[in-house]
């Protein structure tokens, strides 16, 4: 009845950890907060630039969860759902200080615009310019096909539930993101044959 | 592996083997992955695009948050559960809380001879005098204090509060002599500060309580819930623009004396817990299915203030709630929360919008 590894994909909880929360067990509340944290903080990011800000939100989401917790079935826990609640909370609270922003993504970093001459292989100098170039194709797309970049790709969550998360239709999201994968695939040179190259060098 | 064999850019960009060889490869994964790459020479270029299009999202879209904050906030968000180990009531809105608490020893009765609240030397700070509004409690009981931004300031006796009728929009200042909670708005671009004669304050958004009289030796801060930094006011002005200041940042039931004879910060654990809520008295309410309308009333009653509403929009707006240590903006919310209403504060006045119940 060991379920322990399961915690970690948050697909399905650990059974005696769920007990122990759902009893009061503070502990267990912390245990699942570490579970997904890291990817609440990230995708806070994308909200918000103040730490502060994002940390005190990912508090008061937990503890909301937590005084809830005789109301909560297990998909409380799941990482689509706590990023659903907090995307939600986020704007909320952004359209309470009526400054409403769309998700910001980081703008694209001068280093890698500037490859350096001093690289020893050609061809990594060559992987690290394209991977480049796609940052950049990439930070050039719309708010929109952004956030759907990064919940599929960064996040590695499903169609279904990137439809969750966004409040979009399941159709809608595949049709973005069919949209947004061609756009990126008409402007993306990849570098396959220098990166095979390295692969079989190394 | 044979299985991998029709695998397209996204799926093995969303594999996770994959994007664990990626971006932190094990020396099993990575041979899992080289014989894989071996076996499938036609695959080649479609791994070499998946694991560009993982490292260039990886790279646009990390953080940088560290094992310590994160295991610092992880027993942050246990120590808070195990408080609040009581379940509340079922529309609890919970904002972050920081209870702030600046002492001062015997002299309010000085203030009650000296009733200015500008302290001489404080002049050049204040420069649109025109706009501020000073209160003053000079009654027994607190006084509620509604701020421009939604803020709520619950005023003690022997107090004043000083305050721009409409906040600028890159800080909230305000200015206290004596004590008050406060019960801020949260709004991270625009800091919410308080001066009293030694020390400045900064919160995001959060509740807290000072008390600053004038002739004190020591002013204390105290926090119960959420994050306050509390500076020397000398320090904050000389440095203010400047890089980051070195004051004293407060985490829950910690809290900070200022010696104003050695002009210090000393941080310690917080003894008093009882000073803690907004107001120090007890202001339960229990509204069993009652008129939305009835509730406002009472908490306009409670608190001294005027909440007005459209009572033709909210006749069918019915409430269940029950109230025991929750601040006013806490009663606000949830009351607001619970029949899809909003609220502003204008001119000291509690406005209800709403568009109705069915």
């Amino acid at each position: 009845m060991n379920q322990e590894e399961n915690i970690s994909n948050g697909s399905e909880l650990n059974i005696r950890l769920w007990q122990r929360f759902k009893a009061g067990d503070s502990e267990a509340l912390g245990q699942l907060a570490q579970t997904h944290y890291r990817a609440l903080y990230n995708y806070a990011t994308k909200f918000s630039s103040d730490p502060d800000f994002i940390r005190d939100t990912i508090q008061e989401l937990y503890l909301e969860l937590w005084e809830r917790r005789i109301f909560l079935s297990e998909t409380a826990f799941v990482k689509s759902y706590l990023l659903k609640a907090l995307r939600h909370k986020l704007i909320k609270e952004s359209i309470r200080l009526k400054r409403f922003h769309e998700p910001q993504v980081a703008t694209f970093d001068a280093d890698l615009s500037d490859p350096s001459i001093e690289t020893h292989i050609i061809e990594a100098e060559h992987i690290r310019f394209q991977n480049g170039h796609l940052k950049r194709i990439i930070s050039l797309l719309s708010k929109r096909q952004q956030e759907i970049i990064y919940l599929r790709f960064y996040q590695n969550l499903d169609n279904e539930d990137i439809a969750s998360v966004m409040g979009l239709g399941r159709q809608s999201v595949s049709n973005l993101l069919y949209r947004t994968l061609k756009e990126i695939k008409e402007i993306w040179a990849p570098a396959e044959f220098f990166w095979v190259l390295l692969v079989f060098l190394s | 592996m044979s299985l991998h064999r029709t695998f397209t850019v996204e799926e093995l960009a969303t594999d996770d083997t994959f994007r664990l060889w990626v971006i932190n490869p094990t020396p099993e994964i990575d041979r899992h992955w080289q014989q894989w790459l071996q076996l499938n020479p036609d695959r080649a270029g479609v791994a070499a695009r998946a694991r560009e299009l993982v490292l260039a999202v990886h790279d646009l879209y990390k953080d940088d948050l560290s094992d310590e904050i994160l295991s610092q906030e992880i027993a942050e968000i246990t120590r808070i559960a195990e408080e609040r180990n009581i379940p509340f009531y079922q529309r609890a809105v919970w904002r972050a809380a920081a209870i702030l608490l600046l002492t001062g020893g015997l002299s309010w009765f000085y203030y009650t001879t000296h009733n200015t609240i500008t302290p001489a030397g404080k002049s050049t700070e204040i420069t649109l005098e025109s706009e501020m509004v000073t209160r003053t409690n000079q009654a027994d009981v607190e006084i509620t204090v509604l701020l421009s931004d939604n803020s709520v300031a619950t005023l003690s006796k022997g107090s004043s509060i000083k305050y721009p009728r409409h906040f600028s929009a890159s800080e909230r200042r305000v200015y206290l002599t004596g004590e008050a909670f406060f019960d801020v708005a949260k709004n991270p671009n625009v800091p919410f500060l308080v001066y009293t004669n030694e020390t400045v304050t900064k919160v995001l958004g959060t509740s807290f309580r000072i008390k600053a009289f004038d002739g004190d030796n020591t002013e204390m801060v105290a926090v119960k819930t959420g994050r306050v930094s509390v500076y020397p006011k000398k320090d904050y002005e000389m440095q203010h623009g400047n890089a980051r200041l070195a004051g004293v940042i407060l985490n829950p039931n910690q809290q900070v004396v200022f010696n104003r004879k050695d002009k210090k910060l000393e941080k310690a654990v917080a003894a008093n817990t009882g000073i803690l809520a907004e107001s120090m008295l007890l202001k339960d309410q229990v509204f069993d299915d009652q008129p939305v309308t009835a509730a406002f009333d009472a908490l306009g009653k409670a608190y001294g203030i005027s909440i007005d509403y459209d009572s033709a929009l909210l006749t069918n707006c019915m409430i269940s709630a029950q109230f025991k240590d929750e601040n006013l903006k806490q009663r606000l919310n949830a009351i607001c929360q619970a029949i899809g209403a909003g609220y502003d504060m204008e001119n000291g006045r509690v406005m209800i919008s709403s568009k109705g119940c069915n």
